[in-house]
């Protein structure tokens, strides 16, 4: 069951990252480039919609967090540093 | 209803629309499955599959044996779900290119910087991969699963992430364009 659920929320997942055009090589890269915002916008809507929603539901009790990523300060950052080249490159 | 087959045609919606369509699955994962979603961490548990058939000893370590354990786990279920969706959602706007010709270098502006070679292409993808999934490693997550679903948690690592992938992101397409294209 757990699996089907997956299986839907990936292709929803698929289906919005297609539809915002994040699976286009220009659109990332353009991001970085600043020519196109496209990339922040979606990241910061969903990012905003589900910060609302999960910390709304957590209130009323409903749900409980899953284990969350965890902080390593450097190891976040360098990670990110060693990813933006990678993103740059490939527009992943 | 034909407004609503209309818009779902359409090639490209707002971000902020899309945004608000994945803010909604990122609430649905934690609700129905007290899950995150992410990505690379679909391709490290296959990885350790492979690893752990092929060369046993070598992938008898820490990181695969408790950091990232083998197997088919929600994550790469989510993944498989990912490639069909997008692929729905490149057949409802029409532009999925299966089979055809320029399927696998159809980019315009790709091919201005790097050249019309397809195979350069795929050594770049393939390179530029290695990078990210190494990176994703070191940092806990990739895009989705730490800038994202971290980040919808107020997770500290997450804007760390974020930060540093901008920073590095916006100096890597500096290189590589200058002021072409």
């Amino acid at each position: 069951m757990n699996y089907v659920i997956a299986l839907f929320l990936g292709a929803f997942f698929g289906f919005s990252l297609n539809k915002a055009g994040l699976t286009k090589y220009n659109k990332i890269v353009n991001q970085f480039r600043f020519t196109d915002m496209a990339v922040l916008k979606f990241m910061m809507t969903a990012l905003v919609v589900a910060m609302i929603g999960l910390y709304g539901l957590r209130g009323l009790g409903l749900i409980a967090f899953p284990s969350v990523p965890n902080t390593y300060i450097v190891g976040n950052l360098v990670g990110g540093l060693i990813f933006g080249v990678g993103m740059a490159l490939t527009g992943y | 209803m034909n407004w609503i087959i209309k818009q779902i045609s359409k090639e490209t919606w707002s971000p902020y629309v899309a945004g608000i369509l994945l803010g909604i699955v990122g609430i649905l994962a934690v609700l129905l499955s007290n899950s995150l979603l992410g990505a690379s961490g679909a391709f490290e548990n296959i990885a350790g599959m492979i690893g752990k058939a092929v060369a046993p000893k070598a992938f008898d370590i820490l990181y695969f044996n408790f950091v990232m354990p083998p197997g088919i786990s929600w994550s790469v279920i989510l993944l498989i779900g990912v490639f069909f969706g997008g692929m729905i959602g490149a057949a409802t706007s029409k532009t999925l290119k299966w089979g055809r010709k320029d399927a696998a270098n159809s980019d315009v502006q790709w091919k201005s910087i790097f050249g019309p070679q397809t195979w350069k292409r795929w050594v770049l993808g393939f390179v530029g991969a290695i990078i990210l999934e190494y990176a994703a490693g070191i940092a806990g997550g990739c895009t989705s699963g730490l800038a994202i679903s971290g980040g919808m948690l107020l997770v500290p690592a997450a804007f760390l992430f974020i930060a540093g992938m901008f920073a590095s992101g916006i100096v890597t397409a500096w290189i590589i364009y200058r002021n072409r294209y």
